[in-house]
């Protein structure tokens, strides 16, 4: 056959190639992507409304966040590890505060840093309610402060 | 070939191009996404409004799973069976039905394998039921679910599932253990049944197995205990529960159930009627038991039980080593213990008995609990088939003292005994008498045999 | 002035493709396809004389590094993760299930495809003067491949796999003097367990790897220095042979019957080097036998690349790698397999432990690394080596034998019942 033609079935044969290539390579990242996660779940179940008590907040260490109700407004979720550098962060009923223990950051009650080294407020979590009345956060999904859920 | 080669070579770029798209699509379309999409759509139609509906409909697809590292289980049974925690699903198909009385066994602590079986770790419908070869656990028929609360509830009752309580005083009581092993102590004959519920986790195959050994098992010497079909799922629902579960430290502390029948087996066990009274019945070294649940807090009694020093210093009550559930059964049962419970466990309180009838009675009980009675029989009259052994049978022991001396019994016992054949070209008879030195003390194996002398006929007596 | 022209130039250094010196310069002035030749014999490439399989092995082993290295991002080498790993593998990672079996199905392939190629190899007569040592080295990358997949059986630790190397490293521990101290080193321990998995991975994804690697680089290099790849010299026509030269055959110059030839493609470069090259060249120029790398030699490799990816991705497509239950060294299975490439050596042991585990390997070894240096036939030609043909076709007839035996015709206590027998109370 003519040199011109067979380089260009050669060269449409190439391009067939690179497309592979890069659907490869696509596939590559998603494979690379881990489907489960052998971690404690970022989505969970914390209780129904009842076990919860108003004023302070309920502290719940394995999950590491801080459980508000309130009276009027309803329940919201804090998480409790500090934006500086990530300990766990204390929270003190006298001056309605959490104190962070490694570099003395402090966060008022809806998690604005008052002081300190940390350079973000207090995360807040998503939490609903799940069909079977238990109370439901997810840590993938931040909220604002002033998030409420009323139940 | 020359002048086709590129077409050739494009042809299979092109190929290997669709293969690609192939493995691709082939990865890209689990049987579980179409499961999770379908239930979006059950989901949204119980939502209130189109933005509720439409945030639900474009969920996520994504495998769920509960990760056990306490049971040493990963379950990915939510992926596809969404609507076991939500109480809208009641009348959904399945996968998406709702399930009834989960109690405190909620799929994120306890997964769902432990109990029903199945291939936790799978996520397409064949492999995940455990109904592919080479994999020893698949999913337990409706009828048997409940024999796996054996698997962790392994001491006491369990309230809702009296087979499992039923099947294990058949196994103490028919002499299971004269040929299997169970737990260390038994015989040799046939297999070691301390995982059997690991091993075999096939409840037509064990249940069939008890109605009649040699059908599911060619050539078998164990003998057909003629159980009935209640009796033969007992203790079918008593070998599931036969796993040895490593669990962690939080399940091994709520295992038992602190229900009020296990309370009373604790405190028949621990001797409470000794010192106390129940509404004026029983003893009279402690308080009287009546009514205490009203006059007290749970934690002081709890209390109580943990450390009665802490309450009474200088009180005779012993500190007795009861994990937190077995407390809570004890008060359970004294939430409704009442006079009529406390003349129950004194009248079942054996009499005192001579030396030598406690000897004999202790016997019994060991002939009883090692097995003896498997092939020597309940009222010791053998017959059990035992295939070219002279006499094609296993012997009656009424008439002993016939034949041995009582230390000669003793020697047998001991050191176990091969029976003589009766054709000596055929094959060895299956069943013989095992050693039980190593099991037995001395002492258990005299009082054995003062208990067979004390059933023997006399010829004379004919 | 073209700035895109010059970043392309920066890049490609090479004249345009449409130009001859473009097309030889794009061989040796790159990294990656400077081991071929510019221009080869048309003969170099027919399909029916070596069916390329030297390639395909190559591109197998390609495929493999590839899916394994995939692999290794979700594998842990400690029992029993390991087996979790391999379950996980096949529901949960996205194309997980469809690598594992490529990974599974090319090892497969490229322990036939090696031993096809070497069978070529003797049939083509190509190992004999001046590639003696390349069919040692072969021979060498031969057992290499074959320590590879049994490395990697191990891995997905279920009873096939326990079991088979139980078999395998017990067959191995016959061997005198040594045998029990090699079982020692591969398995860290006296039985297979967490010290022999963590071992044979190592070597399965480091050490051998590593060491094929290399030696497939020396054995490419000897196939260029020793004259390019194989080409049935025998059917040259008449005229031609008279104006061929033997390379380092003793005088006087003989025809090509008695004496094979092969003309040295050697780079202009060498010629300018003072001092006597090894093998003597004469330049010929057969300028109608010989034809650029780029396009035909290249298009027809890339034409057996993906032949050979299409069927793995095929078959990985529609078959499943075998995943049996979890590794009980408790429960022996019966009968207990050797992988299928050692069921021949299986099959012997089950007679004589010290002929088929000992004297019988290590003499096919001895004797397949021996046969350039003891065979004093110096023609290629087939019908000039019926005997070596017939002897060495017989070594493959037994060895197929054997390993169908051992595969199909084995059953519980390695009874002999044949494939046929369905037997009644397996597992």
């Amino acid at each position: 056959m003519k040199r011109r033609s067979f380089v260009n079935w050669g060269s449409a044969g190439l391009v067939a190639l690179c497309s592979a290539v890069s659907v490869s390579l696509a596939a590559v990242l998603r494979f690379l992507t881990p489907s489960v996660f052998y971690e404690p779940p970022q989505t969970f179940k914390i209780g129904s409304p009842a076990d919860f008590s108003y004023g302070p907040p309920t502290f719940l260490s394995e999950e590491k966040i801080f459980v508000f109700r309130d009276r009027e407004k309803g329940f919201a979720v804090a998480n409790a590890v500090c934006t500086h550098l990530g300990c766990t962060v204390g929270y003190f009923q006298s001056d309605d505060e959490f104190h962070c223990p490694c570099h003395g950051s402090v966060f008022s009650a809806d998690g604005k840093v008052l002081h300190g080294p940390a350079p973000r407020p207090l995360e807040w979590f998503e939490v609903t309610l799940a069909r079977d009345g238990q109370l439901r956060v997810d840590k993938d999904h931040t909220v604002p402060a002033t998030y409420r859920l009323m139940v | 070939m020359e002048r086709r080669l590129p077409q050739f070579f494009f042809a299979l770029s092109l190929i290997v191009l669709a293969l690609m798209l192939g493995a691709v699509w082939q990865a890209g379309t689990p049987a579980w996404k179409t499961y999770q999409q379908e239930f979006h759509r059950l989901e949204a139609v119980g939502e209130p409004n189109a933005a509720a509906k439409s945030d639900v409909l474009n969920a996520d697809l994504v495998i769920r799973q509960d990760l056990l590292p306490g049971l040493q289980r990963v379950d990915r049974c939510t992926t596809c069976h969404l609507g076991v925690e939500d109480p809208t699903m009641k009348s959904a198909p399945q996968p998406f039905t709702f399930h009834a009385n989960l109690g405190p066994h909620v799929p994120a602590k306890f997964g769902c394998t432990v109990c029903h079986g199945g291939q936790g770790l799978a996520t397409d419908t064949q492999n995940a039921h455990g109904m592919v070869s080479f994999w020893q656990e698949p999913l337990l028929p409706r009828e048997y679910v409940r024999a796996s609360c054996g698997r962790c509830h392994k001491e006491g009752e369990v309230p809702g599932v009296p087979e499992l309580t039923e099947g294990r005083r058949l196994f103490e009581t028919q002499g299971c253990r004269g040929c299997h092993k169970l737990n260390g102590v038994g015989g040799t004959i046939g297999p070691d049944l301390t995982e059997e519920g690991a091993s075999r986790r096939f409840p037509e195959w064990l249940e069939r197995h008890f109605l009649d050994p040699n059908t599911v098992s060619r050539n078998s010497p164990m003998p057909n205990f003629h159980f009935t079909k209640e009796q033969a799922r007992a203790l079918t629902f008593y070998m599931l529960s036969l796993t040895s579960e490593q669990m962690g430290s939080y399940y091994s502390s709520v295992r038992s159930i602190p229900s009020a029948g296990y309370g009373r087996e604790l405190f028949v066990e621990k001797n409470c009627i000794a010192c106390h009274s129940i509404g004026g019945v029983g003893a009279k070294g402690g308080p009287d038991l009546l009514g205490v649940a009203k006059q007290h807090s749970p934690g002081w009694l709890d209390e109580q039980l943990v450390n009665p020093q802490t309450i009474y210093p200088g009180s005779i009550m012993p500190a007795y080593d009861l994990e937190s559930n077995a407390r809570k059964a004890i008060l359970t049962f004294m939430a409704s213990a009442t006079a009529e419970d406390a003349q129950a466990i004194l009248s079942a309180r054996t009499k005192p008995l001579t030396p030598r009838d406690a000897a004999i009675e202790a016997g019994k009980q060991s002939f009883a609990r090692f097995g003896c009675v498997g092939c020597h029989g309940l009222e010791l009259q053998g017959g059990v088939p035992n295939p070219n052994s002279q006499g094609g049978e296993v012997p009656s022991l009424l008439h002993a003292s016939d034949d041995y001396t009582e230390e000669e019994v003793v020697k047998i016992i001991q050191n176990g005994k091969v029976p003589p054949v009766e054709n000596a070209k055929g094959p060895a008879a299956p069943l013989y008498m095992p050693p039980w030195k190593g099991v037995l003390t001395d002492e258990d194996i005299h009082r054995i045999a003062d208990y067979l002398w004390s059933l023997q006929k006399k010829k004379d007596a004919w | 002035m073209n700035p895109i022209r010059d970043v392309w130039q920066s890049i490609f250094r090479r004249d345009p493709l449409s130009t001859d010196k473009g097309k030889s310069e794009l061989v040796f002035l790159n990294v990656w396809l400077h081991i071929h030749p510019a221009k080869v014999k048309k003969e170099n490439l027919k399909v029916k004389h070596t069916f390329y399989l030297g390639f395909i092995t190559f591109f197998l082993f390609l495929i493999l590094v590839t899916t394994g290295v995939a692999l290794m991002f979700y594998y842990r080498p400690y029992p029993p993760q390991a087996y979790q790993d391999m379950k996980d593998l096949q529901f949960v990672v996205y194309l997980g299930s469809f690598l594992r079996n490529m990974h599974r199905w090319s090892a497969h392939g490229m322990v036939i495809c090696v031993f096809l190629h070497m069978c070529r190899v003797f049939y083509t007569g190509s190992y004999k003067r001046p590639r003696q040592f390349n069919w040692v080295i072969g021979v060498v990358l031969f057992l290499l491949t074959l320590g590879l997949s049994f490395t990697g059986y191990l891995l997905p630790w279920d009873q096939l796999a326990f079991w088979a190397i139980t078999v395998g490293t017990n067959i191995g521990s016959y061997a005198p003097l040594v045998g029990a101290r090699i079982r020692e080193l591969l398995l860290g321990g006296h039985t297979v367990g967490q010290a022999a998995l963590l071992r044979f991975y190592v070597l399965h994804v480091a050490v051998l790897p590593a060491v094929v690697t290399l030696l497939t680089m020396v054995h490419f290099w000897r196939v260029r220095k020793d004259g390019g790849l194989s080409r049935p010299v025998w059917k040259l026509k008449e005229e031609k042979a008279a104006q061929l030269v033997t390379i380092g055959a003793p005088e006087p110059v003989a025809v090509l019957a008695a004496a094979p030839a092969s003309k040295d493609k050697t780079y202009g470069l060498m010629e300018v080097v003072s001092g006597k090259p090894i093998f003597e060249t004469v330049g010929m120029e057969e300028e109608e036998d010989t034809v650029f790398s780029y396009p035909y030699a290249f298009f027809r490799e890339g034409v057996a690349l993906l032949v050979t990816v299409a069927t793995v991705m095929a078959v990985s497509l529609f078959w499943q790698a075998p995943l049996e239950q979890l590794a009980n060294p408790a429960k022996t299975p019966n009968p207990a397999k050797a992988p299928w490439y050692f069921l021949g050596l299986q099959e012997l042991v089950s007679h004589s432990a010290l002929l088929g585990g000992v004297v019988v390997p290590g003499l096919i070894v001895l004797v397949l690394i021996a046969i350039p240096y003891i065979d004093p036939n110096p023609s290629r030609r087939p019908v000039d080596r019926k005997w070596a043909i017939r002897a060495f076709t017989l070594f493959v007839v037994v060895n197929v034998v054997l390993i169908v035996i051992g595969t199909l015709f084995r059953g519980p206590g390695w009874a002999f019942v044949p494939p046929w027998v369905h037997i009644v109370g397996g597992e």
